[in-house]
């Protein structure tokens, strides 16, 4: 002990004992730790937290919900439950903002911590320089106008370092871009790619894609996919903007090079003040405080240690000897207030750089064998199949995955554009599934490839000189609780044992071990509080029972006609079938016109008396059982029984004695009792629907959020929309997909036995 | 001289034995010892079916001549069987069409104009108008029909008659134009020995009101058989409404018998006994059997549901209902019954692919189980075929089919009634009366052709007897699935069916097949 500094320095404790402290960003990862941590360790210190109201909780509500999340556990164990729920507005005070739009600070800060700033690793451009660059610039203005003279500590990222290779050493970043010149950029980038959005070229595209995906669904369906894929389209130039942008300057990605930027920015406006610029690599959950494992949220190596133990990942793009830079968030905490005690003179910042990698290296390969350890001895369980086998990694290097990536896309793309144009049956919508699976791996593998290839072949080499002087200058008593010498770090230990077991267990929990269950429909015991009457919506053809306006047409026109006009009228449907086919995808009202105008001259009494007689057996038999079950129960639960179809009144005749209410196309009759071919009204489709529905819920006081509709197709979308219980029945694959992705039910009407249940098993 | 049933007792030269299962028949073999019903062989017809019916009708049995009972002015009624009698319907022309013919003939020379013609339906199905005019032919259908031929409604609250209750409380509500007419004439076939009687007017044209007092779990569990008219409580309540409705109208019951010719001649290898194929035989069920299992499943059903049966006629009665069904019941005797020397272990049935609720239409599973468990293990009188507590095998697809026009409720039965209990008493507590009164299938059953709601709880009811006598049931070749919602159980071949047996009956359990149909009634002692 006689190499010890002769003037030990105090505990952290004493040291930021009856001064007040800012903390931005605590309903963050690193933020909420560093609360939880002055609350816990440090009793003398006052607490400011700027947090920003959201959804309905003020910044208040927020920070007592904050206050009961597991973290706080421990604090509630030693002081009391009441206790703890007292702090907020005693020893925390809450200051109600948003960055940059902060509030007026008070004049007695002694510390700033500012964690806030943007989490994604590529956010639009301009959205990265708003978070990342002017919320520090925001909150350094209200420092300055607050009359405080506080020490700022700002916590930024050890890869700000770009993609430098070899040795990074801890004080101001070698460039010398302009960060004034980029901000404002990035701004221009927001609005020239509005305008390249609107331009008459772009939106006519826009429409096209959206005609063709939602085009029976009605020109509004068609209007709100089209404007949102303009939305889409203009972040997916700025996000573009930003990684561009980023790579052409030296940088990673838009949130490294945003955050230079801010340092650049702190350094060059803070110059009165003490500084600190904290940079910890990538940080992941807690060795030992508040206790082992602790994770908020997933971060950045979760997903890819989820995936793999899923056996998802085949194979990864790093090089497998180079470092992967990892530090437990409690050491990140640790140097934070040992660097936050330790105040430097005005114009000459401190620069920390909390890592592994310069004295504890831990290499891929090294953190692969221990999550492949890991997942060995403990297998996640997949429904009904067992353990998950683990894949080994061949690190074939990122050119191989990238192309191997490649592959895999544009096959899903040629099957996917196959699929969608199937009849509807039990196998497309499986296939459709199956590739939809497939799709959000291919792009979950593409994002975290994209995303994780300059970190895993990053070269950097941090250093960590300072860091390491500071821990070792702590107060001996100090080293057990806020010691943060990486070099303690047992890989296996925090790898396996801690990091990889809490990520997992969070998965566990959520799961129970085994993916979630398929939707089924709400029962319909009349427990439900509706603020009116319940009513259930059916659609008719495919729905109801296995038919279409064709084959309805002809059931009804052919008794009619005598043997050489019966045949030359299914020759004439048969030769209309391409084109009313074509119609249909575009245009559903249109289609049933063009059917419905067949019916010129046809005898309305006589139509009739063929439904009654021949057409009724028919629609009888065609019926589905279920189908039949389902109106009958919502019947006898009270609810309003409505058919909404677009097949023509007469049709409806057999089941009529089901519904309360039947809307269906009215086909005009003249003075000599014959069908014009016209309808009275437009047919009842696509939006036109729900609105009908919204109009009569309006009018007789339905409870549209407490009902139920029933349809089978895409067209059928508005009217599933327009009601709070949608079941999606027998549905096409652009249905099908859209129930999935909405948890809607889907129920298979059609089929008269259980396809695949298991003897004696219930439907 | 045909020959009487006998029972073949398997042996080393015993061919493998037809059976019917569904819509194909098969060669099965037998263990060593099991016995085999067979019924005796078909009986000739009467020659003059003109004269016989003319016969019958002038000197009826304890009644005046019918040519005495009809005058100018009265109300005259005609009730006749449905479509559910024979099996298979019959090649025209139907014996119904026939007696009604003469039956219209002494109205006509008598001066009676007030004629109506009832199908005795019951809650089975309205027929339609082609099955209707296939029963009473061309040249009544066209004068009669359809206004003056019709399809009984028992939900037809006007056009029905409450005439007082039995000695035991039950009621007797039956068709109003049938109960007030002068004369009521009922032409019955009498297939089997549970038709016919006063189960022709006091069940055939009786609401559920009235049927509810005897098809019930008790009553159908107290039938032994229902086969077997005087050990049947079914009977004994049809006969007591019988007595109530004799008291309020005049009944002329004309009975008829058929033979056993259940198949057409190229089908003739399914009457004959195996041993006694010709070459030609064997190769029509060899060419028969591969033909049927290759057709698409339309095409199959199309083949079968055309079959017609080129029954001849046994006998004729006219007269009072109870002692033309004496009569009538002796001649289906003589054409069914078998002697047979005590009860087995084992009863194996195989089932064809009709019963009397799927004429043009589909075999559901309820309906394959109400053939086996009910009408099949019902063939006996004096004691069961198979021992209390033996198990039955049944030789049946089961498939999980069901016709939503016809059988609309049966599917829900199936679906919402056998997934929560398969005993019969529960179900009827429980969901008989809501069955039984929904207006939906009421509405069905009055304009569509659909069976009544409550018809599938009948169904079950008639399986009551055998599900309360035997220890097992299981369906060789059966849709797992269809099977075990009946609470059943399936197997794939018959050998493992026995070996599943085994736990009820022991490994070497005695056996019988009762080779069916044509029908046979074992008479077991």
């Amino acid at each position: 002990m006689t190499d010890f500094p002769a003037v030990a320095r105090p505990r952290i404790a004493d040291a930021l004992a009856g001064k007040r402290l800012l903390i931005t960003g605590v309903t963050g990862f690193v933020g909420e730790a560093l609360l939880e941590r002055v609350l816990y360790d440090l009793p003398g210190t006052g607490i400011v937290v700027l947090v920003r109201a959201r959804g309905g909780a003020t910044a208040e509500d927020r920070v007592e919900q904050l206050l009961r999340k597991p973290a706080f556990q421990r604090l509630r164990d030693r002081d009391g439950d009441a206790a703890v729920d007292a702090l907020v507005g005693t020893r925390i005070s809450v200051l109600e903002g948003e960055l940059p739009h902060v509030p007026a600070l008070p004049g007695d800060l002694d510390v700033v911590v500012h964690c806030a700033g943007e989490v994604s690793f590529d956010p639009p451009i301009d959205q990265g320089f708003a978070t990342n660059l002017h919320g520090t610039l925001a909150l350094l203005t209200a420092i300055e106008t607050s009359g405080s003279r506080p020490h700022y500590v700002h916590v930024s990222t050890a890869y700000v370092a770009g993609r430098r290779a070899g040795h990074v050493t801890e004080g101001s970043l070698d460039h010398a871009v302009d960060w004034r010149a980029e901000a404002a950029a990035a701004e221009r980038v927001r609005s020239a790619a509005e305008d390249a959005s609107r331009t008459p070229e772009q939106l006519a595209e826009f429409l096209k894609d959206a005609q063709r995906e939602h085009g029976t669904s009605g020109a509004m369906a068609v209007a709100q996919d089209a404007e949102h894929r303009r939305r889409e389209w203009v972040t997916t130039r700025l996000v573009d903007a930003g990684r561009e942008r980023a790579r052409t300057l030296g940088w990673t990605d838009c949130y490294t090079f945003t955050k230079a930027m801010a340092e650049r920015a702190v350094e060059q406006t803070a110059v009165h003040l003490p500084l600190t610029i904290l940079r910890p690599s990538i940080i992941e959950s807690a060795l030992e405080q508040p206790y082992e494992g602790w994770i908020e949220g997933f971060k950045m190596a979760e997903p890819i240690i989820l995936a793999y133990g899923r056996g998802e990942l085949p194979d990864f793009p790093g090089v497998p000897d180079s470092t992967i830079d990892i530090v437990p968030i409690d050491y990140v905490v640790n140097a934070t207030l040992a660097a936050a005690a330790e105040t430097p003179e005005p114009g000459t910042p401190s620069y920390f750089t909390i890592c592994s990698g310069a004295r504890n290296p831990l290499s891929f390969h090294t953190l692969h064998a221990l999550v492949r350890e890991y997942f060995t001895a403990n297998p996640l369980e997949q429904r009904d199949r067992g353990a998950v086998r683990v894949p080994d990694w061949d690190w074939p290097g990122a050119e191989r995955v990238d192309q191997l990536l490649r592959l895999g896309e544009r096959a899903h793309k040629t099957a996917d554009r196959l699929v969608t144009h199937l009849p509807r049956s039990d196998r497309s919508r499986g296939w459709a599934q199956s590739l939809d699976r497939q799709k959000r791996r291919l792009e979950f593998l593409r994002r975290y490839f994209d995303l994780y290839r300059p970190y895993a072949e990053a070269e950097l080499q941090f250093s960590d000189a300072r860091t390491l002087a500071l821990h070792e200058g702590l107060h001996p008593d100090d080293v057990a609780t806020f010691g943060f010498d990486a070099a303690d770090i047992d890989w296996p230990h925090y790898i396996r044992d801690v990091h990889t077991h809490s990520v997992t267990s969070t998965l566990r929990a959520l799961t129970g071990g085994a993916t979630r269950s398929a939707p089924t429909r709400r029962g319909l015991d009349g427990s439900s509080t509706a603020n009116g009457r319940i009513i259930a919506a059916f659609d008719m053809d495919g729905t109801l029972l296995s038919s279409n306006v064709i084959e309805s047409y002809l059931w009804l026109r052919l008794p009619e006609l005598s043997g050489a006009a019966r045949t030359r009228e299914v020759v004439d449907v048969a030769r209309a079938l391409p084109r009313w086919l074509l119609t249909e995808r575009r245009d559903r009202g249109a289609f049933l016109r063009s059917v419905y105008r067949r019916y010129a001259g046809a005898d309305y009494e006589q139509l009739l008396r063929i439904v009654d007689e021949q057409v009724t057996d028919i629609v009888l038999a065609r019926l589905s059982p279920a189908a039949i079950r389902t109106v009958r129960e919502h019947r006898s639960a009270g609810h309003h029984t409505v058919l909404i179809t677009g097949a023509i009144a007469p049709l409806t005749r057999p089941v009529a004695g089901l519904f309360d209410e039947i809307v269906a196309a009215n086909l005009a009759v003249g003075a000599d009792g014959r069908c014009t071919g016209f309808l009275l009204r437009p047919p009842l489709v696509g939006e036109a629907r729900a609105a009908w529905l919204r109009h009569r819920a309006e009018q007789d006081g339905w409870d549209l959020s407490a009902s139920y509709a029933y349809a089978d197709s895409q067209s059928d979308l508005p009217l599933l929309r327009a009601v709070g219980n949608a079941v999606a029945v027998d549905p096409d694959v652009a249905l099908s997909r859209f129930a999935r992705r909405h948890r809607w039910p889907v129920e298979d009407w059609h089929a008269l036995a259980p396809s695949r249940a298991l003897a004696g098993s219930r439907r | 001289m045909s020959r009487p049933g006998f029972v073949l007792d398997v042996d080393e030269r015993t061919p493998p034995l037809l059976m019917h299962s569904g819509e194909s028949f098969r060669l099965q073999e037998f263990p060593l010892g099991s016995r085999i019903i067979y019924p005796p062989e078909s009986l000739p017809g009467v020659p003059d079916v003109d004269e016989e019916i003319e016969n019958a009708l002038l000197h009826p049995i304890d009644s005046e001549p019918l040519p005495d009972l009809l005058r100018p002015g009265m109300r005259l009624t005609i009730a006749f069987d449905d479509l559910s009698l024979p099996l298979p319907p019959m090649r025209k022309p139907d014996i119904r069409q026939r007696i009604i013919e003469h039956v219209l003939e002494h109205a006509a020379r008598a001066g009676v104009d007030d004629v109506q013609l009832i199908a005795a339906n019951a809650l089975h199905r309205r027929m339609t108008a082609d099955e209707l005019k296939a029963i009473v032919g061309e040249r009544v259908f066209r004068s009669f029909y359809p206004d003056n031929l019709v399809n009984f409604d028992a939900e037809d609250r006007a056009n029905l008659t409450h005439l007082g209750k039995t000695d035991k409380d039950e009621d007797v509500e039956i068709s109003k134009r049938a109960a007030e007419s002068d004369l009521l004439v009922y032409v019955n076939v009498n297939l089997v020995a549970m038709d016919g009687g006063w189960k022709s007017t006091a069940i055939g044209l009786a609401s559920y009101n009235s049927l509810r007092h005897h098809h019930n779990s008790h009553t159908m569990t107290h039938s032994r058989s229902f086969m077997d008219p005087k050990m049947s409580q079914l009977h004994s309540s049809a006969w007591r409404m019988g007595r109530v409705l004799n008291e309020h109208v005049k009944v002329f019951q004309i009975e008829t018998s058929l033979n056993n010719d259940a198949f057409p001649s190229q089908y003739g290898f399914l009457t004959k006994r195996e041993w006694e194929w010709s070459l030609r035989d064997q190769a029509t069920f060899l060419g028969a059997k591969r033909g049927i299992d290759l057709m698409p499943a339309k095409a199959r059903r199309k083949l079968f549901q055309s079959m017609q049966a080129p029954y001849a006629v046994t006998g004729i009665s006219a007269g009072a209902v109870e002692p033309v069904h004496d009569q009538t019941l002796q001649r289906v005797h003589r054409q069914q019954l078998v002697e047979v020397d005590g009860q087995s272990d084992v009863l194996v049935l195989g089932l064809p692919y009709l019963c009397p609720y799927n004429v043009n239409s589909v075999m559901n599973p309820i309906l394959a189980a109400c053939l086996g468990l009910g009408y099949f293990f019902n063939m006996y009188v004096g004691h069961p075929i198979v021992r209390k507590g033996g198990a039955v095998i049944l030789n049946h697809p089961v498939p999980w089919e069901f016709s939503t026009l016809h059988h609309p409720s049966y599917v829900d039965f199936f679906e919402e009634v056998l997934s929560v209990s398969t005993d019969p008493k529960v179900i009827e507590q429980k969901f008989e009366q809501q069955y039984a009164t929904d207006p939906w299938y009421v509405h069905l059953y009055r304009t569509s052709y659909a069976y009544h709601g409550v018809h599938p709880f009948y169904m079950w009811y008639w399986c009551a007897h055998a599900l309360d006598h035997v220890g097992d049931v299981i369906w060789v070749g059966g849709d797992r699935r269809a099977v075990a919602r009946m609470g059943m159980r399936s197997a794939s071949t018959f050998a493992d069916a026995l070996e599943m047996a085994s736990d009820t009956v022991g490994r070497s359990p005695s056996i019988t097949y009762l080779h069916s149909p044509p029908h046979a009634l074992a008479h077991v002692k």
